[in-house]
């Protein structure tokens, strides 16, 4: 039993407002990350990032949302979140004796303080932490609807 | 009595009300049949009992009594506080439930992940067949084959 | 009268619930009302009450009176060891010139908190290797001749000193990124292994 192939219909006004929706989300999730005072936090800007790559997936099919985020990039992304993160936690133990101390203690950390503003030593470190946590959350999630979305050839209704 | 009800009921109504969903979904995960409904049960649990955690430290007044403190801001810290009068959120529940969101969504994938797989063995998403088939297969002396090779 | 053939997992689901209705009936009363500024969750925890005879002139004075120490004491602040052989505890002491009495009028506002009462706050030194503050741990209340003695909770700290000591205005993420960093460190493991083990699952042959 053969089922039958139907032709799939493009739609022009979805896919337009796609086209035009796609930087605009990444730009306010960016925002939300690291934007003025930090309002909001590693996690909340992170899963924005995502939303939009899948609403990208979601109109367009998996081969063609393929090309806008390959394989060795998603990867990449997850691996440099993580080397972030823990490399910034384990400098923290090894210099504090093992005694696990905060995190961003200011002094461990070589960089220099602005002039005149104390304790922005951890202020610096927390941006880059809390950047670290978003690029990972936006590749593994991402990687998570790929996979959950793909159909081999040869199966009914692929793409 | 009537006392003992409005403290108990009418002040604390945030209480009641994670309960009640708490209650709906425990009973979805055990009573549905199809595996993706218990998944949808279970996903629901979990983002009831964070509303219930986070209800506890919210500061400000109340609708059914009057204390005379104004309502409470969210915990970013602002200079005009000290002037209005305004009094900050407690942020520790917020903090540890953070987290928790983050490993229910991660639960909630693999456990998806894994019923892609039974369908493509058994055929079926429904629990009762496959305990039927599984019956049927263990009389017959063979293995369960993939059903969509 | 015949019962209706139900499956008998709808008795179970019916059963769980009577039975967390009746649960949370009985601990409904230990719960703080919705919006309660001095709940325990919030501010503070009472712990006990002495009788003030005569020692509102020594904590005037800064020096914490010996019955309200060895009260103390008995729930858990020591210094030394505990039995003759054993090991030195490491909780913060309230021995001489190691904590200090602030007198606090009423109406104060400090670090987004409204004191209600005037008191005295009590506040130690404690221990450790890179960081020689003092904290605040208990507070003392006088109410109609008699002193009630309180434990601070943590997030009076948060608010109070986020902004000095971390420079950010968000309490949500100075308490997740630079208090509890190291929750989060383990936390983006878990994300991580997530991924690996939805990867794992689904691919077969032809793709990975």
């Amino acid at each position: 039993m053969t089922p039958e192939k139907k032709e799939y219909k493009r739609d022009v006004i979805i896919e337009v407002t796609t086209d035009l929706m796609f930087p605009l989300i990444l730009l306010f999730g960016l925002y939300i990350m690291i934007g003025t005072g930090g309002t909001g936090g590693g996690f909340q800007g992170g899963t924005i990032l995502a939303a939009a790559y899948i609403l990208y997936i979601t109109v367009y099919g998996t081969d063609k949302a393929r090309e806008k985020m390959p394989e060795s990039v998603n990867a990449l992304f997850k691996s440099l979140g993580l080397f972030l993160y823990n490399g910034a936690g384990w400098i923290c133990v090894l210099f504090s004796l093992a005694a696990a101390q905060w995190l961003n203690m200011p002094a461990f950390w070589p960089i220099t303080d602005f002039v005149g503003v104390p304790g922005s030593r951890s202020f610096l470190v927390s941006y880059m932490v809390s950047v670290g946590i978003g690029l990972t959350v936006m590749a593994s999630f991402v990687s998570q609807y790929f996979d959950l979305a793909w159909k081999e050839e040869g199966e009914r209704g692929g793409r | 009595m009537v006392d003992w009800i409005v403290q108990h009921i009418l002040e604390k109504y945030n209480y009641w009300l994670a309960m009640l969903i708490i209650i709906i979904s425990l009973s979805a995960i055990v009573v549905k049949e199809n595996l993706l409904k218990k998944l949808i049960g279970l996903s629901i649990f979990q983002t009831a009992f964070f509303l219930w955690v986070v209800s506890l430290g919210d500061v400000g007044r109340n609708i059914f009594t009057t204390w005379g403190l104004k309502t409470g801001t969210p915990p970013i810290l602002w200079k005009e506080a000290a002037e209005k009068g305004y009094i900050y959120v407690n942020p520790l529940p917020h903090v540890l439930m953070l987290t928790g969101i983050v490993v229910s969504a991660a639960t909630t994938a693999v456990a998806l992940a894994i019923v892609i797989r039974i369908y493509q063995k058994y055929g079926t998403v429904e629990e009762s067949e496959i305990i039927d088939k599984e019956i049927e297969f263990e009389r017959e002396g063979g293995e369960v084959r993939n059903a969509t090779d | 009268m015949n019962i209706p053939k139900m499956n008998p997992l709808t008795w179970t689901a019916v059963g769980i619930a009577i039975l967390l209705i009746a649960l949370s009936i009985y601990a409904i009363e230990d719960l703080p009302a919705f919006g309660d500024e001095n709940s325990a969750v919030n501010k503070q925890i009472k712990l006990f009450s002495v009788d003030a005879d005569g020692l509102v002139e020594s904590l005037d004075a800064g020096v914490l009176p010996l019955e309200i120490k060895t009260k103390i004491e008995k729930l858990g602040f020591i210094e030394g060891p505990t039995c003759p052989g054993c090991q030195n505890e490491n909780y913060p002491s309230l021995t001489e010139g190691n904590y200090e009495i602030q007198k606090i009028e009423k109406g104060t506002w400090e670090g987004g908190r409204l004191y209600t009462e005037g008191g005295w706050d009590v506040l130690i030194k404690e221990g450790e290797i890179f960081y020689d503050e003092f904290q605040q741990y208990y507070f003392i209340d006088e109410i109609d001749g008699e002193l009630n003695v309180y434990r601070y909770n943590w997030p009076v700290r948060v608010v109070e000193r986020t902004e000095e000591e971390t420079a950010m205005i968000n309490a949500v993420t100075s308490g997740l990124a630079d208090y509890r960093g190291y929750d989060t460190m383990g936390e983006e493991t878990v994300i991580l292994t997530g991924a690996i083990g939805v990867i794992l699952l689904v691919r077969r042959r032809g793709r990975l």
